[in-house]
Formats: structure tokens, C-alpha cells, sequence
């Protein structure tokens, strides 16, 4: 992926850029809104992450609205101290995709940018889902591992269909807390582990391969390979 | 602040007589005018009558007779102020009691108010002038200064009224501005004792239910908060003081510890992975924390919207289900259709998520957890999480809402003591409370909230509420 990273705390971008090249990732940095405008009209990034209190008293809220308006596209992770719910809602309506709280963990803001940019290039109309011989039909809302039928329920094949429409990334228990079960808050206990164990339980137990792993303290990933992923 | 009001007393008294003053004016006016008219046109009446009697005269007597009868009046002297005078074609006196035709009286007949000469004065008369038949002119006349004694009478006594509303305006400005003053004193007293810090003052409140009073009591209702908030802050600084010390004095030492002993890799990472989650462990104090101080100040009221909170409450049962199945505990919820309230969907959700987390997380093996969203009769509308868990002794209930307490059956189990504050904050956002009950045994917490005044619609044809058992929520 290639990055663009609009912060102006030396710190946190050192963290995030020193992050990101080691999972494979090259990251162009902007330590004010102005650079980080002209740069995100000028070069192709995968997805932007965008600090909202920058230096001049600019938010970044007002850079992405700007490019929103100039038809820049780019999927937009916004980074903030400011973590209220509220203005979690003003960042996703000034144009944002997703929104990170800091203090954050690197695992969960990598994982965020792979889902963000997955979501910029899917195809819309997938009506299947495959992941080695795991199968989901959308429509039928069935699914078959092997040649085996596996019986789930809603919210079991809500959140096997978001790990595997997420396939090969990383994904955190916060993000599956908010897109499965929309929580939008921190229920404090580890009842989503609870809920992959049983899902595994189901479509890993009977099998030689498991394809639902666990990424340490990150999240949790499906995919074929059986190799650790490189994203922690 | 003193001269303030004794200044404003003043403007009070002064505005007060100013306006009496001017209703006095008001009321003067219009009755002096109707006054005239009535008397102006009473004296016109009286002076057409008597020329009608003196024309009567003239048609049976003619100007001799008329004459005759005009001398006998004057020389009886019933005339009085009276004016009379009889005058022939040439304006040439024939009888009466004025020497001569007066030069300002108009030469067409009818009423006029003019000043003649009167005995060497002028004097304004009201005058009746009448064409007689064969030239004759007569004069009836009377001294419009007879009414002038009734017309002063008039005058003083108003006079008389404006001076006593001044004495009484005054007099009632300054025992106003007395009392004002004495009342406000007071206030400003007991304000003054509670800036200097001593919050449990209050305003002295009288029996009398005057304005005076209610605004003492709205202000003492006002102390009452503050002193809450004062003391709701004390207790806080004083819990964060605790339990963020603990945690940041815990990753202090290990990080001090590696630094001075610096152990072999393997150890130093085992060691920087426990500080990061010592970190985390602050960083979600912290947020809660946050999440406290953001209900409170109650912004979030601005967003409400419809929620069905018996669909939270089903859904908190379908997510932890497969925790509490694991050591076979059960749910069972109880659902009557849609429950709506006003409110804040994510709060909501995480006050009843709190709700069923603590009775799992209390409740033992085997127990079983009764969740319930009903609304009631008076449209109000409850959540009760029950479980048959070891319950809260009654002296602890009480605190248990208090940030950071953490009672002593939860001790060594993980958890902040923010729990159930956040829940019942959460409930008075929405104009609720938390009220937390034996369920003999174990524990009935039960959130009442304000039902929404949108029309709800009609529960489902059976009766009572349905009971589901646990494994089969979440199928439908």
C-alpha cells in the first residue's frame, strides 16, 4: 500500500512510518494541512491518514472536506485525540471512512488501513465468498466447507462473512465489535473471543487446516495459508 | 452593591409616583372636558328656556309688555348675575339691566361665550342672542365666573390627590427598598459564606410563597447541585488519584525494573508486552472516565432518537450467550414487542451491555440471568437484569453506583468500578434511574427510563410476556 500520513507529532508518525514499511507498506508524510493537501492532489495513495488538530489551529476535518469537494476519492482513515462519539460522527460526515481514537495500537490502525483500502477496490456485487474450501453464498445465505454444509447463525455468518470478506488481513476485535454487532463502545470483556471460538468450533474443529487464526495482540485472520501473516 | 439597590429603591419610588402622577393626568383630562361640556351645555338649556319664557312674553305683551315685564325682573333683582336686555331694530336699549348694546356680541343670532363690559369689568358671559319678530333683539345672558368656585374645587382636590400618591410613593419606596434591602442582605450573606467555601449553607426560605422566595428556593436548589457536583469531583479526583496510581505505579516499576536489572530478550519483551497492557488497562480507566464526564454534562441529549431498547436488550442477550453457555449459565429473556424510549442508541446499548456483564459476571456456574424490557402502565419504561447470583448486601447498594467502588465479592475480578456508575449515569441522562433490588437471591438491577411520547406500537397478540429460553434467542 502506499500511504499518506498527514501528522505533525514527530513521534507518533515515526511509530506509525517505522510500522508500516516493516509490514511492507511505504508511507509519504506531511507535517502540516497544507503539504499534506497539495500532496494528497498530486500523488495516488492507497489510503490517507489524516491527524485532525495540525499545526495553525487547521483541522484535518477541513483537508478532507476539501478534497471530498475536488473529487479525491482516497479512502480516508482519520486520527484523533478526540474520541467523543460525537465527533466520531462529524469525522465520518466531513467525508471520513473510518475513525481511530489515540492512544491506539499499531496492530489495530494497520488492520483499519487494509480494510480501508480492500474496501476502496471490491467488487460490489460479490454474491460469493471463497476462502480455501470454504464457501458463503450471500444470497442463499449458505454456508459449505468441503462438502460439508455448516449451519450458523445470524450473527455467526455476519461475522464469518466480515472476516472473510476480509481475507488474508488482519481483523480486530474493535472492528468486529463495530461492524458485526455495531457497538460503537468498549464492552470491556473478551466476549468476541468467545464468539470466534465457537465460530471455529464449526468451521475449523472437523478439519486438517484451520483457516481462522489468531494474530497476537492484534485480532484475528482467515485465510488459507497456513504461514503467520506479516501484519503484526 | 448596597448603593446599587438603595439607587434602584429609589428609581422604584420615584418611577411609581411618575406613573401615578401621569394615570392622575389620564383621568383628570377626559373628566375636565366632560365636565365643561355637561356644565356649558346645562347653562346654554337654562338660558334658551328663559328666552323661550321672555319670547312668550313678547307674543302676547309685545315689545311694551316684554319691556314692562323685563324692568319688573331687574328691579325685583331676580335677575342676579343675570343678563338681560331687550333692544329694538337699531340695537337701542328699551329695557334691561345693560346700559348699552354690547360691541362684541356677533350680529346673527345664537349661543356665544364672549367677554362684555360688566358693571366697568369684563367679564365672560355666556349669552343667548334671539331675533324677536318686528326687529326686536333680546339678550339672555349669565357670568360664567358662578362656576369658577366649583372649578377650583375640582382642581385642588386633584391637587390634593397628587400630593398624597407622592407621600404614599415615597413613603412605599422606602419601606419597599426596607425590605428589599433587608431580604437581599440576607442572600447576600449566606452567598458570601458558601463563596468562602462552606457549601451547606442555604437561603432562608419563609412560609409566604412570594417571589422573593421562590427565587431563594430555586437557588437553594441550585446550591444543592453544585454541592453534589462539588462532592461528586472530590470523590473522583479521589478515586482516579487511586486506581490510576495503582496501574501507573505497577508499570513504573516494571519498566524500572527492566531498565536496572536488563534481563535477556526474551524477558524484556514478556515484560514490554505486560506494560503495554498495564497502559491499556489506564488508557480504558481513562476513557471511561471521559465516557462519564461527556453524560454528565448531558450534550448528548441534542442527539437522541428513537430507540427500541427491548431490541438492545436482545441483542446484549445474543452476545454474551455464548460466554455464559460456556459455563452453563442461561438467559432468559423476557419479550413483549418493541420498547421505545428517547435516547442515546450507543449509551443505551452500553448501559444494558454493562447490566447483563456484571450479572454474568457474578452469577456461578449454573445460574441463570432474567433479562426484561417492559413498558409500563404510566408509560415509563424499565430494564431488569436479574440473576440468582450471592446479590449485594443492602448497606453496599447504595455505593456500588459511586465511581470506583468496587464491593467485596468483586475483588480479584477484573473490572474498574465504573460499571454501574456509568449505567446509572446513562439512565439520568435519559430521565431515568437505576435502582438496584434483592432478587432473593441475587441481585435485580432494574433501569427505569422516560417511555418515548411517540405512539408504540401494539405488542404482539399474546398476553403475558413470552418467556424464551435461552438457546433459542437469536434464531429468529
Amino acid at each position: 500500500m502506499k500511504i499518506l500520513l498527514v501528522e505533525d507529532n514527530e513521534r507518533v508518525v515515526r511509530f506509525i512510518t517505522k510500522g508500516l514499511k516493516e509490514s511492507g507498506h511505504t508511507a509519504d508524510h506531511a507535517a502540516n494541512g497544507r503539504d499534506g493537501l497539495f500532496l494528497a492532489a498530486s500523488e495516488r495513495y492507497d489510503v490517507i491518514i489524516m491527524d485532525r488538530m495540525l499545526p495553525g489551529n487547521i483541522d484535518g476535518l477541513a483537508i478532507i472536506e476539501a478534497l471530498r469537494k475536488a473529487a479525491n476519492h482516497t479512502p480516508i482513515l482519520i486520527l484523533s485525540a478526540l474520541g467523543d462519539v460525537d465527533e466520531r460522527i462529524n469525522g465520518l460526515r466531513a467525508g471520513g471512512d473510518d475513525y481511530l481514537t489515540k492512544p491506539f495500537a499499531f496492530g489495530e490502525l494497520l488492520a483499519r488501513l487494509d480494510a480501508l483500502n480492500r474496501r476502496g477496490r471490491q467488487d460490489a456485487a460479490e454474491t460469493t465468498l471463497e476462502v480455501d474450501d470454504l464457501r458463503m453464498d450471500l444470497l442463499s445465505r449458505r454456508v459449505v466447507r468441503g462438502a460439508r454444509a455448516i449451519q450458523l447463525q445470524p450473527r455467526e455468518f455476519k461475522l464469518l462473512e466480515y472476516l472473510m470478506r476480509h481475507a488474508g488481513q488482519v481483523v480486530t476485535r474493535t472492528m468486529l465489535l463495530e461492524n458485526v454487532w455495531d457497538y460503537h463502545f468498549d464492552p470491556q470483556t473478551n466476549i468476541v473471543d468467545v464468539h470466534i471460538s465457537k465460530l471455529r468450533q464449526k468451521i475449523d474443529a472437523d478439519f486438517e487446516r484451520p483457516l481462522v487464526k489468531t494474530v497476537r495482540s492484534a485480532g484475528y485472520m482467515i485465510s488459507a495459508d497456513p504461514a503467520r501473516p506479516s501484519a503484526g | 452593591m448596597a448603593r446599587v439597590i438603595r439607587s434602584s429603591a429609589v428609581t422604584l419610588a420615584a418611577g411609581y409616583v411618575l406613573l401615578g402622577f401621569a394615570a392622575l393626568v389620564l383621568f383628570a383630562a377626559p373628566l375636565r372636558y366632560a365636565w365643561q361640556a355637561t356644565v356649558e351645555d346645562f347653562r346654554i338649556e337654562l338660558l334658551q328656556e328663559d328666552t323661550q319664557r321672555f319670547a312668550e312674553v313678547f307674543r302676547l305683551g309685545g315689545p311694551a309688555g316684554l319691556s314692562a315685564f323685563i324692568k319688573e325682573r331687574v328691579g325685583l333683582q331676580i335677575a342676579g348675575e343675570r343678563i338681560l336686555l331687550l333692544a329694538d331694530r337699531s340695537l337701542h336699549p328699551l329695557a334691561g339691566n345693560l346700559p348699552a348694546w354690547p360691541g362684541s356680541i356677533p350680529s346673527e343670532p345664537g349661543n356665544y361665550t364672549v367677554p362684555i363690559d360688566l358693571g366697568g369689568e369684563r367679564t365672560m358671559v355666556s349669552i343667548v342672542r334671539t331675533a324677536l319678530p318686528g326687529g326686536y333683539n333680546l339678550l339672555v345672558g349669565r357670568d360664567v365666573e358662578r362656576f369658577a368656585p366649583i372649578e377650583r374645587r375640582f382642581w385642588s382636590g386633584l391637587a390634593a390627590a397628587v400630593a398624597v400618591l407622592l407621600v404614599a410613593g415615597l413613603l412605599g419606596g422606602i419601606l419597599i427598598r426596607r425590605a428589599l434591602l433587608a431580604r437581599i442582605h440576607g442572600i447576600q450573606q449566606t452567598v458570601a459564606a458558601i463563596m468562602r467555601g462552606d457549601l451547606s449553607h442555604r437561603l432562608a426560605v419563609r412560609a409566604s410563597g412570594d417571589e422573593l422566595n421562590t427565587l431563594s428556593q430555586t437557588i437553594n436548589r441550585l446550591l444543592e447541585q453544585i454541592e453534589q457536583l462539588v462532592h461528586g469531583v472530590a470523590n473522583v479526583s479521589n478515586s482516579i488519584a487511586h486506581d490510576l496510581r495503582t496501574p501507573l505505579a505497577e508499570l513504573r516499576s516494571r519498566l524500572e525494573e527492566l531498565s536496572l536489572t536488563r534481563p535477556a530478550a526474551e524477558e524484556t519483551f514478556q515484560e514490554i508486552d505486560a506494560a503495554v497492557s498495564d497502559v491499556d488497562h489506564v488508557i480504558r480507566i481513562f476513557n471511561a472516565l471521559l465516557r462519564l464526564a461527556e453524560i454528565d454534562a448531558g450534550t448528548r441529549r441534542s442527539g437522541f432518537v428513537e430507540v427500541d431498547v427491548a431490541d438492545l436488550a436482545a441483542k446484549a442477550v445474543e452476545f454474551y450467550l455464548p460466554a455464559a453457555e460456556l459455563e452453563n449459565r442461561s438467559f432468559v429473556f423476557r419479550e413483549g414487542g418493541p420498547v421505545l424510549v428517547r435516547g442515546d442508541r450507543v449509551l443505551l446499548a452500553q448501559a444494558i451491555n454493562n447490566l447483563v456483564d456484571n450479572a454474568l459476571k457474578y452469577v456461578g456456574k449454573g445460574g441463570r440471568i432474567a433479562v426484561e424490557a417492559i413498558r409500563r402502565p404510566d408509560g415509563t419504561v424499565t430494564l431488569s437484569v436479574a440473576d440468582n447470583g450471592p446479590g449485594i448486601p443492602d448497606a453496599e447498594k447504595p455505593k456500588v453506583t459511586q465511581r470506583f467502588y468496587r464491593g467485596d465479592a468483586s475483588r480479584g475480578t477484573p473490572g474498574m468500578g465504573l460499571g454501574l456508575s456509568l449505567v446509572e449515569a446513562i439512565a439520568k441522562l435519559h430521565g431515568g434511574s437505576l435502582e438496584l433490588a434483592d432478587n432473593h437471591p441475587g441481585l435485580r438491577a432494574r433501569m427505569t427510563l422516560e417511555g418515548s411520547a411517540a405512539p408504540q406500537p401494539l405488542p404482539e397478540q399474546h398476553p403475558g410476556p413470552r418467556l424464551e429460553q435461552a438457546g433459542a434467542v437469536g434464531e429468529a
